[in-house]
């Protein structure tokens, strides 16, 4: 910020300085923030040299690992690790595709009962509305003393552990959130627009499917991202819900993956051609990767939900 | 919130009973909407059966002697023994030391680490939106990836840090996540790079909403950069800071780093009241959830003091 205070200690320095040639370049670090900016370049590369480190280590072959493993480039880029990841860990395609089939279930959910009872609770009157929904505001802030003993036991009683339709049932109802941000996206809908679909003789169900709907469409996106990476991401819950391969998820999983990659690299079709540390590094981010490509192409969604979150309760 | 509420749904009838004089058609609609209910019915079915219902089990649990692999002793009420157990239980007691070392080495370090970023990011005019972009990354990683890479980089031959050390001349790089003492520090590390971005936006907001004519007034009255973070920046968001230290009062009870990366070694160092309780239900013996859903219930109870003491310091002057 270059403040009037500063300009004017600038001022008084040009004045005892012969070089102008210094004095423009200090008036330039000032004016461009050079020095935040500087210590953001830092903070920066801190945060993502992790990410950096398992990138580059995923296309070292096991020399390149053994002989070069602090570079962050590579002198030599190979792609075995890869390849043995591709061909011979058998679970991850398993995994893969019950990450997608968990998280993709619960954001459709989500989305959409969170749709339908944040226009009832914006738009309709019924007996008990703001008590009922004050009262799921509330509850989010009562901490859950017990709640992953008392799911587990909820969960064997339904016969919905090691199920990934209990597992959708179980995330897709953490609704609050998303409730509250439909309705106020649904508040900010103008009127005018539904009641003249009301004239026209539309009913409540075509009002809220085909007008008020699609208009609330971005408060659907942010759900919907919300909902998929948080699911995606999750291990403890998982971990207790489910024992076996078959509906294992990839970020609960990858552990087990992980463990294997040693032996193997002694087997005969891979060895003593790629490190374990390697392959570990591989995995990791391959199971990171679609969250990943998420945030980075939905970045303002995002940020319009944790704000939105975070300001208006 | 029932005010907007209100002008909600009742700007919608009003227009509704507008129509009705006007048009003398019959509209159907009733006061009490019966639809609203089929509306919210499958996300309250939902949100009933898996998030109400386990408050009220979880906390008559705490007050049994449940053992999973007994389901007899489901309802077995035994006062508050589970509650005197847990003090004489010498892991348990182990446990909370470690709990409370834990919160209070990465909830300052990462608050102050989130305070020092968003008034850095709220300083620079171009690129902020790159800056909150990389802050919050790390926080949409899932977190076994997050642990289980920075495990690989604690570790002691091949790990990544090691391996700069001794390029850089340190002959005997400590063994981060093998040591007893550095375990936990290792992984609270760790978990401040995996959650400083959310109170770094928090701040943030914060910050923008002060907004930049105080700023400008204060530096016209010619306050240098640290008055105007003391006097005007600190003062404003202490709202914020109460919130973000309550929202991460979870730290306290924190398991999911411990179960990925060392499930309590070395030589249960790491063994948080959070870890304990898990081991307790879900890993040994008679699967206690009795005794674990206590444990729990001490948790939530500590950590309900500690937010209560920060609301009311927040309220302050």
């Amino acid at each position: 910020m270059a403040t009037e205070a500063n300009a004017r200690s600038i001022g008084e320095q040009a004045q005892s300085e012969t070089d102008s040639q210094f004095f423009r370049l200090r008036v330039w670090l000032r004016q461009k923030d050079f020095f935040s900016h500087l210590l953001l370049a830092v903070v920066t590369f801190i945060v993502l040299l992790p990410l950096l480190w398992i990138i580059s280590t995923s296309f070292k072959d096991r020399l390149e690992f053994s002989t070069n493993s602090a570079s962050l480039i590579p002198s030599s880029f190979s792609l075995v690790n890869y390849m043995y990841m591709f061909e011979a860990i058998q679970q991850l395609p398993i995994y893969m595709r019950n990450s997608f089939i968990l998280a993709a279930g619960v954001t459709l959910i989500q989305v959409f009962c969170s749709a339908l009872a944040g226009y009832a609770f914006a738009r309709m009157r019924f007996w008990g509305r703001d008590f009922i929904f004050i009262a799921i505001i509330v509850s989010m802030f009562v901490p859950r003393a017990g709640g992953l003993m008392a799911l587990y036991e909820l969960m064997t009683f339904l016969k919905l552990r090691n199920s990934i339709l209990g597992l959708i049932l179980l995330f897709a109802a953490g609704l609050p959130a998303a409730i509250f941000i439909m309705r106020q996206a649904f508040l900010a809908i103008p009127q005018e627009v539904e009641e003249s679909a009301f004239i026209d003789g539309a009913n409540w169900w075509q009002t809220f499917w085909r007008i008020a709907l699609p208009l609330a469409a971005s408060a659907m996106v942010i759900i919907g991202t919300l909902a998929f990476v948080g699911v995606w991401s999750d291990y403890i819950i998982t971990y207790t819900m489910i024992d076996r391969d078959a509906q294992m998820t990839i970020s609960v999983g990858i552990k087990k993956v992980l463990a294997t990659s040693y032996e193997s690299a002694l087997s005969p079709r891979f060895r003593n051609q790629f490190a374990g540390e390697a392959a570990d590094a591989t995995m990791l981010l391959f199971s990171a990767l679609p969250v990943i490509v998420i945030y980075a192409l939905m970045q303002k969604w995002f940020m319009r939900g944790l704000t939105e979150g975070a300001i208006k309760f | 919130m029932a005010s907007q509420s209100d002008t909600g749904g009742g700007g919608l009838f009003a227009a509704v009973r507008r129509y009705r004089q006007t048009s003398g058609q019959q509209v159907s609609y009733r006061k009490n909407n019966l639809l609203g209910y089929v509306f919210i019915a499958p996300a309250m079915a939902l949100y009933l059966t898996f998030n109400v219902w386990p408050i009220f089990r979880g906390f008559a649990m705490a007050f049994t002697d449940y053992r999973f692999v007994y389901p007899d002793t489901r309802w077995e009420f035994n006062g508050l023994s589970n509650f005197i157990k847990m003090v004489g239980d010498r892991r348990a007691m182990d446990a909370v030391g470690i709990s409370l070392k834990y919160l209070a080495f990465v909830a300052p370090a990462m608050i102050l680490i989130a305070l020092l970023l968003a008034v850095m990011i709220s300083k620079v005019k171009r690129g902020a939106g790159f800056y909150r972009w990389v802050v919050y990354l790390p926080a949409v990683l899932p977190v076994a990836v997050i642990f289980l890479m920075f495990g690989e980089m604690y570790g002691f031959q091949f790990g990544f840090i090691n391996t700069v050390l001794r390029d850089w001349g340190v002959e005997n790089p400590p063994n981060w996540l093998g040591d007893r003492t550095l375990a936990l520090p290792s992984i609270g590390a760790a978990h401040i790079w995996m959650i400083f971005g959310f109170p770094t936006l928090l701040f943030l907001i914060g910050i923008y909403n002060i907004g930049s004519e105080m700023y400008e007034a204060a530096s016209l009255d010619g306050a240098n950069g640290w008055q105007q973070f003391r006097y005007l920046t600190a003062p404003l968001l202490k709202p914020t800071f109460a919130l973000i230290v309550v929202l991460n009062l979870p730290l306290f009870g924190v398991v999911e780093p411990m179960l990925i990366l060392n499930n309590g070694g070395p030589a249960n160092s790491t063994r948080t009241l959070g870890l304990y309780l898990y081991q307790q239900a879900f890993e040994v013996g008679d699967l206690r959830l009795g005794y674990a859903a206590a444990i729990s219930l001490v948790i939530g109870l500590i950590s309900a003091l500690i937010a209560g003491a920060i609301f009311r310091w927040s309220r302050q002057d």
